[in-house]
């Protein structure tokens, strides 16, 4: 966060370098965001339009909520926008069904652990994520997650949207939005769980 | 009594906190007794912060390029 807060604070100041290294962190994501709320065509106008709307408004962000999180919250307006035009051409009318559990194998029939959860070498978020191939590996595995899962990991936890906020974005109920968070946590947990174990992606 | 299969199914409801009193306690008196479950809630735990720092990758994106686009005029 003290990162961010620095570039904010050039940017402020009028250096435009502050904002091509804001867009490099964060055009990727808005555009992942924007996908399934207008389709991979338009999701890059998406992005666009909220750079333009961000950069009129950056003197009005205050900095209550992540930066991450005031730019997720135009890009779903400018999202709204297009569609409201009649420009949405994604159906989410298959989003939302429950796969079930990833991990349903690990259980006897009592239901108590079958097989283990292993313990791992590095448990916290920044000695993981000091392991750049590791980094690696958890896009790679976002990306192969059922595209409601991921769309959904990537409001909540990369965003920081709230349940409510996702719910409407994506036309879904909040309980929807819990169980296909959930399924994507476990899902990425398998992987930081294998990558743990064996060492490699 | 859950199961452990039942707190692996609460997984994210206990991380989040968005359990009512019941199960929380039940939560609770599981998560006391066994260790399996208490690893793999925090493991989900550390998944989920995780996820909260990660950035998708900015490589192939040229901002110089965005800007460029955000400087034109509309047609």
């Amino acid at each position: 966060m003290d990162e961010e807060q620095g570039l904010l604070k050039r940017l402020r100041e009028g250096d435009t370098s502050a904002f091509e290294a804001i867009i490099k962190q964060h055009h990727a994501f808005l555009v992942a965001m924007a996908v399934p709320l207008v389709g991979p065509q338009l999701a890059d106008d998406v992005a666009q339009e909220t750079w333009l709307k961000a950069m009129a408004a950056i003197n009005g962000f205050e900095g209550r909520s992540k930066l991450r999180t005031w730019l997720a919250r135009i890009a779903i307006n400018e999202a709204h926008a297009l569609t409201r035009k009649g420009k949405r051409e994604v159906s989410l009318d298959s989003w939302g069904s429950d796969p079930g559990s990833p991990i349903a194998s690990r259980f006897n029939e009592q239901g108590a652990w079958d097989v283990l959860p292993a313990q791992w070498h590095h448990d916290t978020p920044e000695e993981l994520l000091s392991q750049e191939e590791l980094q690696e590996c958890i896009r790679k595995h976002l990306h192969k997650l059922p595209d409601d899962q991921q769309s959904v990991v990537i409001m909540r936890e990369l965003a920081g949207l709230d349940y409510a906020e996702i719910a409407q974005a994506l036309g879904l109920l909040e309980g929807n939005i819990r169980v296909l968070l959930h399924r994507g946590r476990q899902r990425m947990h398998a992987m930081l769980n294998h990558f743990e174990e064996v060492g490699t992606c | 009594m859950l199961t452990c299969r039942e707190m692996s199914e609460l997984g994210s409801d206990i991380i989040d906190g968005q359990l009512g009193l019941r199960t929380r306690l039940a939560v609770f008196m599981h998560m006391h007794k066994c260790s399996r479950c208490s690893l793999y809630i925090e493991q989900l735990k550390v998944t989920s912060e995780v996820l909260q720092q990660t950035s998708l990758n900015g490589q192939s994106v040229d901002p110089q390029a965005i800007l460029e686009k955000l400087n034109k005029p509309r047609e």
